[in-house]
């Protein structure tokens, strides 16, 4: 057995690698991942899956309804990481499998995949925590500016995180940005993370302070323009897992049931058989006799 | 991440550990206290009792973090020191620990003084660690004296008799302390602390602190003094038993505090055997009962988890007529939560009751509890329909049964689903071939086509039990031929299951019939345009090498992996050269 196929039977069981094995993978991951398209091709069958948020029981749960990575193959939309409390075992497993399955499996880009959200939102602070150092963030955070920020199945159907930008209407303009880099606040990057979809005609502003609000009519262009069928796309909550919306065009998945362990909602995939015919699968959140030991007294507040 | 040093490890790095232990950077500190045994080793066990620990008793005006890891880091620091000869120098540093506001500092600095006090010489225990109980049982802050009701049971029992009096006396002040946390931590700890006393003033001063405790203002103190009732019951003469704590749980049963009750509902069995069973029955049953009917769903919850011991300690004809009214209401409780935990138990009563009194009064109850709209009821019911089986019988298990066991085949919830499956083996061979076939079979093949992976991989163990269950000749006409259809299913992900299926069928039927029916259907795989077929395809044949004969393996499995191995797709490359190796070893042997 290879050293990464020790390591990723380690990441299944939550047992994070030392540091020294977090640095070596994410130089692997590098150069791996330096070679795709900011509009990464993606060959149909693929499972789609939404914002996982570092809960990774529920990751598990997701491959025990969805079969195990490499036999089922995965397009992963971002926001691996931040809200949970497992965000270093759930983005080195899903890392880990990208190495050692470059083909089986995709990762893109989501908004919480950047220093600055990761500083507030968790990331940052579990990674001193289980570490007592920032280098894994460092490492970690390195190899977010190399994720590609878009997908393509079998040039049909067009994946990101968040959604459109005023700044794009063709897939040549996506593959045009220099991707590594931090998120901008602002530009096509930026928006491509942040945006939602809307019921409104064009543009509109995005409470979230980034990103733009898109309507019915922007992702009926884009799809004409650019010979697509159908945009999937994560980055917001919703209670049922997945949500249809533009006359089927656009479509959000939601893949962290019962978000931030309390929303109560539950999440879904949508598998793509070789045909591209869409079946959804819903799960909830593993009960709790599969999380794990969980310590008998929490610890307190100021150490998480 | 730290490594185990050896002594003669280079004395740079030591000085910066002892340099970072006051550096203004938290995590440098932190650091160096996690690596304070290494610091103590460089120093020698002279300077460390000298220097080292008088240094951290004066400096640990420090973050909580560092503070706790200290005390974590002196827990075992014994060695570094001396040995138990000079434990007691570790004893200072420990005791401003106990005082500090953060509990969890407190909690493992009491943590760490009960581990160094066991090892201690009893008369170093005599002229230091009691005095430092005595200290702190008296001190000025709160905080003291809760890690002082910690530390009793350690250092009683090497007590001069003056000095045993005189910490019973401390500890019945800790009991009337005017803070609550002190009187929660003299409850908590009670018991420990009578384990070690004499008899004689365990029913008198120590009985006197349980009552005082057990009639407190606050219910958080009683609810820790319910905990005590067991421990203490185990620790007294049976009739003290009776006569001193007996009333006492009694009265607790009907606190009016919901939480007193709950620790009651879960404390009350542990009290049966002090009590005896005919005390048991006449006087902890009625108590028992009651809490079955509390207003408060979380008390049902706790009781009902507890029907099955309980039955267990009363006679068929009790159970009938006190507890079993109760259990059938608490079926229809209106909170799911008590329905599940008398779901998880309520089979236990059948061995009790008997076959008689299991047909007519908890099957019903059974039906009722498969068909609950809550899945954890459902799921809770059918992992341990096997023990009901033992008790009716399969036949009239299958007549009642059943129809609501296949209507769970079809459950909503992957998780009650996978139950079923994995209770199907069992159901089969008790009920013998040519039932399963009418009622069963085609549920089994159903399986296979869930939409849940886990369910996929379920049923095809499920099958594969069920070959070794009825032999290979039923297997080729009721499973295979089935299973071998789905191989046209346009979803690559239950084409992969014909696979599994597959490789877990040959074992069972041999050689012959995996390569006249089964082999062909792989090899075809072979071809597929998901490169996932392609690979499992030279996984499955990796696992039937064994199966099936040399000459299967060289004319037709090896061809097709070294085809495979050709392929455009590095994963099947990888899985087909894996697989090709297996087919040189068998060869070589």
């Amino acid at each position: 057995m290879s050293d990464l196929d020790r390591q990723i039977e380690q990441l299944r069981r939550c047992e994070p690698l030392k540091e020294s094995e977090v640095k070596a993978l994410c130089t692997k991951a590098m150069e791996i991942l330096v070679e795709e398209s900011n509009v990464q091709r993606v060959d149909s069958p693929v499972t789609l899956c939404g914002d996982i948020h570092g809960q990774f029981y529920d990751l598990k749960e997701l491959f025990t309804v969805g079969g195990e990575c490499p036999q089922t193959n995965y397009l992963f939309m971002g926001d691996f990481v931040d809200r949970g409390f497992y965000s270093v075992e759930t983005f080195l497993l899903l890392l880990a499998l990208k190495v050692r399955y470059p083909d089986r499996i995709t990762l893109i880009r989501g908004n919480h995949e950047s220093r600055q959200i990761t500083q507030v939102y968790g990331f940052y602070d579990e990674c001193l925590r289980k570490y007592g150092s920032v280098n894994v963030w460092r490492y970690c955070t390195d190899i977010f500016d190399y994720l590609s920020l878009s997908a393509l199945i079998d040039n049909r159907i067009f994946c990101v995180h968040g959604g459109l930008s005023p700044s794009i209407s063709t897939l040549d303009q996506i593959r045009a940005i220099d991707r590594k880099q931090e998120v901008p606040h602002d530009g096509a990057m930026c928006d491509l993370l942040w945006s939602d979809p809307e019921e409104i005609e064009g543009w509109g502003l995005s409470p979230r302070g980034a990103g733009y609000l898109f309507g019915g009519d922007v992702a009926t262009t884009f799809c004409h323009d650019n010979k697509v069928e159908l945009i999937a796309r994560a980055h917001q909550l919703v209670m049922e897992g997945y949500k249809w919306l533009f006359n089927q065009q656009l479509v959000t998945v939601w893949s962290a049931p019962n978000y931030c362990y309390r929303c109560g909602n539950v999440a879904a995939i949508l598998e793509l058989d070789e045909h591209l015919e869409k079946k959804f699968t819903v799960f909830e959140a593993a009960p709790q006799d599969v999380r794990g030991v969980p310590s008998s007294k929490p610890a307190p507040d100021y150490f998480l | 991440m730290a490594q185990v040093k050896t002594v003669d490890e280079p004395l740079y790095p030591i000085a910066i550990l002892i340099d970072e232990l006051k550096n203004d950077d938290i995590q440098l500190r932190l650091n160096s206290i996690k690596r304070l045994g290494t610091i103590a080793r460089a120093l020698g066990e002279d300077r460390s009792r000298k220097e080292l620990i008088p240094y951290l008793t004066e400096n640990n005006d420090d973050d909580d973090e560092v503070l706790l890891a200290m005390a974590e880091e002196l827990k075992g620091f014994v060695p570094y020191v001396g040995g138990v000869e000079h434990a007691s120098c570790l004893l200072p540093p420990l005791e401003t620990l106990c005082t500090v506001e953060e509990t969890v500092v407190r909690d493992k600095a009491v943590e760490a003084l009960c581990k160094i006090g066991s090892q201690m010489k009893e008369h170093h225990i005599v002229e230091h660690f009691i005095p430092l109980i005595k200290r702190l049982g008296t001190g000025e802050w709160f905080t003291a004296h809760v890690s002082a009701c910690g530390l009793f049971h350690i250092g009683y029992p090497s007590a001069t008799d003056p000095l045993k009096a005189e910490l019973r006396v401390l500890y019945g002040q800790l009991c009337h302390d005017d803070m609550p946390m002190v009187r929660r931590a003299a409850a908590l700890n009670l018991g420990k602390f009578a384990a070690t006393i004499e008899p004689q003033y365990l029913k008198g001063e120590i009985m006197m602190f349980f009552k005082d405790l057990t009639q407190d203002d606050q219910d958080s103190v009683r609810l820790l003094a319910v905990e005590c009732c067991a421990a203490l019951g185990k620790l007294l003469e049976r009739q003290d038993c009776v006569s001193h704590v007996l009333p006492i749980i009694i009265a607790f049963s009907q606190d009016k505090s919901w939480r007193v009750r709950y620790m009651v509902a879960s404390q009350l069995y542990e009290l049966a055997d002090a009590v005896g069973p005919d005390l048991a029955r006449s006087e902890l049953v009625p108590a028992y009962v009651r809490l079955l009917k509390d207003n408060e769903a979380e008390v049902r919850i706790a009781a009902a988890g507890k029907v099955a011991k309980f039955c267990g300690i009363v006679t068929p004809q009790q159970a009938l007529s006190t507890i079993l009214p109760c259990v059938k209401e608490l079926s229809t409780d209106a909170s799911q939560h008590v329905r599940a935990a008398l779901a998880s138990v309520i089979m236990g009563l059948a061995p009790v009751l008997g076959k008689e009194a299991t047909i007519d009064h908890l099957l019903p109850i059974f039906l009722a509890l498969l068909k609950d709209e809550f899945p954890d009821v459902r799921l809770n019911i059918i992992s341990k329909l096997d023990q009901v089986n033992q008790v009716i019988g399969i036949d009239l298990l299958s007549q009642s049964l059943l129809p609501a066991i296949v209507e769970l085949a079809e459950d909503r919830h992957w998780r009650v689903r996978l139950a079923i499956i994995e209770y199907i083996p069992l159901l089969a061979s008790q009920l013998g071939m040519d039932f399963f076939d009418d009622k069963l079979g085609s549920l089994c093949m159903q399986w296979l086509g869930d939409q849940v992976y886990s369910i996929r991989d379920a049923a095809t163990v499920n099958l594969k039990r069920l070959a070794e269950e009825f032999g290979s000749e039923w297997t080729q006409t009721h499973i295979i031929p089935q299973v071998l259809e789905m191989i046209s299913n346009p979803h690559y992900l239950y084409r992969m299951t014909v696979l599994y299926a597959i490789s877990l069928l040959a074992p069972v039927v041999g050689s012959e019939v995996t390569c006249q029916t089964m082999l062909p259907v792989v090899l075809n795989a072979a071809k597929d345009r998901v490169p996932n077929i392609r690979f499992n395809v030279a996984k499955m044949l990796q696992s039937i090498i064994p199966v099936v004969d040399s000459t299967a393996v060289e004319t037709s499995i090896r061809p097709a992996l070294v085809e495979l191995n050709e392929d455009a797709d590095q994963d099947v490359r990888f899985f087909a050269s894996q697989a090709l190796q297996s087919c040189d070893q068998v060869m070589s042997t």
